[in-house]
């Protein structure tokens, strides 16, 4: 019995070969442009993550300093003493991060956790004779910096491993280093905010094109920054801290912060901004592939609908000659489900032709050489999803409508 | 000799509402036996195919009680119905109605199909029976839209005819054809009722077709007025 409907559902389809095509193109476009609009926002949001990253760890554990300490008087003796404290001052007990070891240790024992590096950051001038810019000069683990950051990739000279046996090495920003006019082999002056002056050889430049980091830090080996701060070797103002899935920080974060007593923060409640630059981009891609989605599905409405139009005698014989509701409803439903199926594979493999070649489109902005794209699954089933639930809602309205033609009406004229 | 009944009709009452309240079958109650060639004949609105689409089960908002082979129709739902059609009743119509985009084997085959009582191969073996018994065998494999009107007419007869239908109905089967196919068609549904026993109930404006009929009600402002 079903065969016999999709056998008239398919002589309808193949009888208007031009109208089918006309419905199967505006399904296929829709689902190309849903495909491409998404692999694209994807990529950009990709891209974004990546840059991101090169200066940003998932988790980052940090002495953020003694809080709020204007008042000590009202918190002895409470709201209705008169306190006068004029100048206060700040007595920091604790610089950088106490027992370093022991929290290395519990962090790495966290089963999301893929990366720990401990840093020495310091801001200080960078000065070549005249010239002095401010900035941050970071003491790093070599070998676990770039297991976080990638540093290596980003080297526009010199090597980044090299950083490992100079003690008197700086691998510097590839704007800083503009700005200070030096170059490899120069030597740049540092000096701290405890006015402890003192040269290093340039050993290396990395441009990550984040331009702030590439003109404001400059890396040391994380001994010779606690030399240069007179610190011991066990002294960390930073851990930064990389787990397996980006997006999943919050567990750790409530999972560490009770038992360590300085600031645990996720790169999510450091920058707010990137997250919702992403959700924007995402909801933008999402309203624009709907609204095509949309004007297919109505392609599909009014295709269908002409169709019924023609075909009313038709189906009021078909009804006379005992079809029944449910089989005329399932005529029209096939043959939207058809244009639906072939208008979305067509129009993932144009989805992908088209993202392939704007992929393929030169965009040489911010360290990138091509736009960016990203070819994920879940983009296109998603997409193909989609093209039928509107195709299905598109023919579910003329079908219904078909199958509740009376015949008596339409053969009595 | 006491003959079965096929279609058993009473007090059949029919009113429309638009454009105005009007009642257009009133009391309508008679017997078909099976077997019998009855046509229903009157002028232009005395309801006879009204009454028709009542009888053929498809216009069910009429107040009375419907009986075809023993079984009430009467208050059963659209797809009931619409299956019960299927099994026991074939219909030509004035226009043939064929699927224009099918060709004149498909079209006699799609009740069957639909009926699904038959393998494949049956159901083509007796279209090809049923187009014999009308004379188009060559035809078979053409799309019907490439026919004369008399041989759509005959197809048409063909699909009615696929599911050996108890009863035919014919609304003005011969309305649109010359008298030469009409003594076809005629000569056809004879054979139909008195030969294979399947009961024909046709409304027509051809006198000599009524006339020729086993048995003729007339049917004047909604109510039975004669029968020959």
């Amino acid at each position: 019995m079903l065969s016999t409907n999709y056998k008239i559902a398919l002589v309808h389809l193949t009888s208007k070969v031009k109208q089918t095509i006309v419905a199967v193109l505006g399904v296929t476009f829709g689902i190309s442009m849903y495909v491409f609009m998404n692999s694209f926002m994807s990529g950009v949001n990709d891209t974004q993550t990546t840059l991101a990253f090169t200066s940003l760890a998932h988790i980052h554990i940090y002495n953020d300093g003694p809080e709020d300490n204007t008042n000590l008087v009202k918190k002895v003796y409470g709201a209705n003493t008169l306190a006068n404290i004029r100048n206060a001052r700040i007595i920091q007990y604790t610089e950088g991060i106490k027992n370093t070891a022991e929290i290395l240790d519990l962090v790495k024992k966290q089963p999301e956790v893929i990366g720990v590096a401990p840093q020495v950051n310091i801001n200080v001038f960078f000065r070549n004779g005249g010239n002095k810019v401010n900035g941050t000069l970071s003491g790093v683990d070599v070998v676990n910096e770039n297991k976080l950051f990638n540093i290596s990739t980003y080297m526009v000279a010199g090597n980044w491993n090299e950083l490992q046996y100079r003690a008197d090495g700086i691998i510097i920003g590839y704007d800083l280093a503009k700005e200070l006019s030096v170059n490899v082999n120069d030597n740049i002056n540092i000096l701290t905010p405890d006015d402890i002056s003192r040269n290093y050889k340039i050993i290396g430049v990395f441009q990550t094109n984040v331009k702030t980091v590439d003109k404001s830090k400059a890396y040391l080996n994380i001994n010779s920054a606690r030399q240069l701060l007179a610190k011991n070797e066990d002294y960390v103002t930073d851990l930064q801290v990389n787990i397996n899935n980006f997006e999943k920080t919050a567990p750790v974060v409530a999972r560490l912060a009770p038992v360590i007593p300085f600031k645990v923060e996720s790169w999510q409640m450091a920058n707010q901004q990137l997250e919702a630059g992403s959700e924007l981009r995402d909801i933008i891609a999402q309203a624009v592939s709907f609204t095509i989605l949309l004007v297919a599905g109505f392609g599909i409405y009014n295709i269908l609908n002409m169709t019924i139009n023609e075909k009313i005698r038709e189906i009021a014989i078909l009804k006379a000659m005992g079809f029944s509701s449910g089989d005329v409803t399932s005529i029209f439903l096939t043959q939207a489900m058809v244009i639906g199926v072939i208008g979305g594979i067509i129009g993932m493999l144009l989805g992908f032709v088209v993202s392939d070649i704007v992929a393929h489109i030169p965009f040489k902005i911010g360290g990138l050489n091509y736009l960016p794209m990203a070819f994920k699954f879940k983009d296109y089933s998603l997409a193909f999803t989609f093209g039928l639930v509107t195709t299905f809602v598109a023919g579910y309205l003329p079908a219904r409508k078909a199958s509740k033609i009376d015949p008596v009406d339409i053969i009595r004229g | 000799m006491k003959k079965d009944i096929a279609l058993k009709a009473s007090k059949i009452n029919k009113f429309f509402h638009e454009p105005e309240d009007f009642q257009a079958l009133k009391d309508v109650g008679f017997e078909v036996h099976k077997g019998e060639f009855l046509s229903l004949i009157g002028k232009s609105g005395s309801g006879k195919s009204t009454l028709l689409y009542i009888l053929s089960t498809m216009d069910t908002d009429y107040k009375g009680e419907l009986i075809i082979n023993g079984e009430k129709l009467t208050g059963q739902t659209l797809n009931q119905l619409a299956a019960f059609r299927n099994s026991h009743i074939g219909f030509v119509f004035q226009f043939h109605y064929l699927l224009p985009e099918f060709s004149v084997l498909d079209n006699i085959m799609l009740p069957a199909l639909k009926l699904n009582k038959k393998s494949r191969e049956e159901i083509e073996a007796d279209a090809y029976n049923n187009l014999k018994l009308l004379g188009l065998p060559e035809q078979a494999l053409k799309l019907t839209s490439k026919l004369s009107g008399g041989q759509q007419q005959r197809v048409a007869i063909a699909r009615a005819l696929i599911n050996s239908p108890s009863i035919i109905m014919g609304d003005e089967p011969t309305g649109n054809l010359d008298s030469k196919n009409t003594n076809i068609v005629f000569d056809i549904f004879k054979e139909l009722s008195h030969e294979r026993g399947q009961t024909i109930i046709t409304v027509t404006h051809d006198e000599d077709f009524a006339k020729n009929s086993d048995r003729v009600i007339e049917l004047s402002d909604g109510s039975v007025v004669g029968a020959h």
